[in-house]
């Protein structure tokens, strides 16, 4: 067993004993991800929340049957999915997965034999820490999240910030890796645009 | 001959460790000579993480405890009527 997996099994117990601590801990990592991948997929950030919200007390009701098939998070967010999906289904709507966007700042930074028009230059001032540190990189960072499609926001958050395997990103939202890789390269590639503005 | 188009496409496969190692070399050969696309794949690197950095950040700040006694609540109100 390694430690992640360790450390996951102690969460989980701490979370089948009821242990409060423990599901803020879950909670702080994971809920505001879930608000924003969630609106995504619903275009409305009350829905978003409410379904979130129900989420989570699905979790907590259910942590004893939670089986460790999957992540504990792999698990949270399908969960979060189908009541996504049911509640739009409700509503005679479907889960917005779109993959639009295309225009993701290099349509015509290339010349007729693919050599850069403009040359990229370095960025000096931006490091993580920078990021970190002021408050409105950070809301730029994320409001620049919220810009992207569903698709690729999605697998951004799951893959690129809560770290998840790319076979569990795969199977929540039921893509391809090639897939995958190309929304992930998509986002990279918008946010790149938002950072640049930063410069 | 990769193209400046050609190393943008597979950029993030090379920052992710996608590519084999003959398509490695090619991307290496071509960032040796292009001093742009060198600093786009520096840019690339740093938007992922940067991105990643937002999360933790973002796991770091507290909790709304309102939120989460309301959680709490709905929770013990949902075990009741079940019970
Ligand atoms: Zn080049």
């Amino acid at each position: 067993m390694s430690t992640n997996t360790q450390d996951e099994h102690r969460l989980v117990e701490r979370l089948v004993a009821g242990d409060r601590a423990a599901f803020e801990q879950l909670y702080r990592k994971n809920n505001a991800a879930m608000v924003r991948m969630c609106t995504g997929f619903v275009r409305n950030h009350a829905t978003a929340e409410e379904l979130v919200q129900e989420t989570w007390i699905a979790v907590l009701k259910n942590i004893g049957s939670f089986e460790g098939r999957s992540s504990l998070a792999g698990w949270i967010y399908t969960i979060l999915l189908n009541k996504a999906r049911s509640r739009l289904k409700r509503d005679g709507r479907q889960v917005s997965f779109d993959e639009s966007g295309e225009d993701n700042g290099l349509q015509a930074a290339f010349d007729g034999r693919g050599r850069w028009k403009d040359i990229p230059e370095l960025w000096e001032e931006l490091t993580p820490e920078r990021v970190v540190a002021g408050r409105s990189v950070l809301e730029h960072v994320n409001a620049a999240i919220e810009a992207l499609p569903s698709a690729q926001r999605a697998v951004l958050i799951l893959r690129g910030q809560q770290g998840m395997d790319a076979a569990e990103v795969c199977a929540i939202l039921n893509i391809n890796e090639g897939n995958m890789r190309v929304l992930l390269h998509r986002a990279r590639l918008a946010l790149r645009i938002a950072l640049d503005r930063l410069q | 001959m990769l193209s400046c188009k050609d190393v943008t496409e597979r950029a993030s496969d090379l920052i992710d460790g996608n590519l084999s190692a003959w398509d490695v070399l090619q991307m290496r050969l071509h960032l040796a000579m292009c001093k742009g696309c060198d600093a786009f794949i520096g840019q690339l690197r740093m938007t992922r993480d940067v991105t990643r950095s937002v999360a933790e950040a973002e796991t770091r700040q507290s909790a709304d405890a309102a939120d989460i006694e309301a959680i709490l609540c709905q929770l013990h109100e949902s075990k009741q009527g079940d019970g």
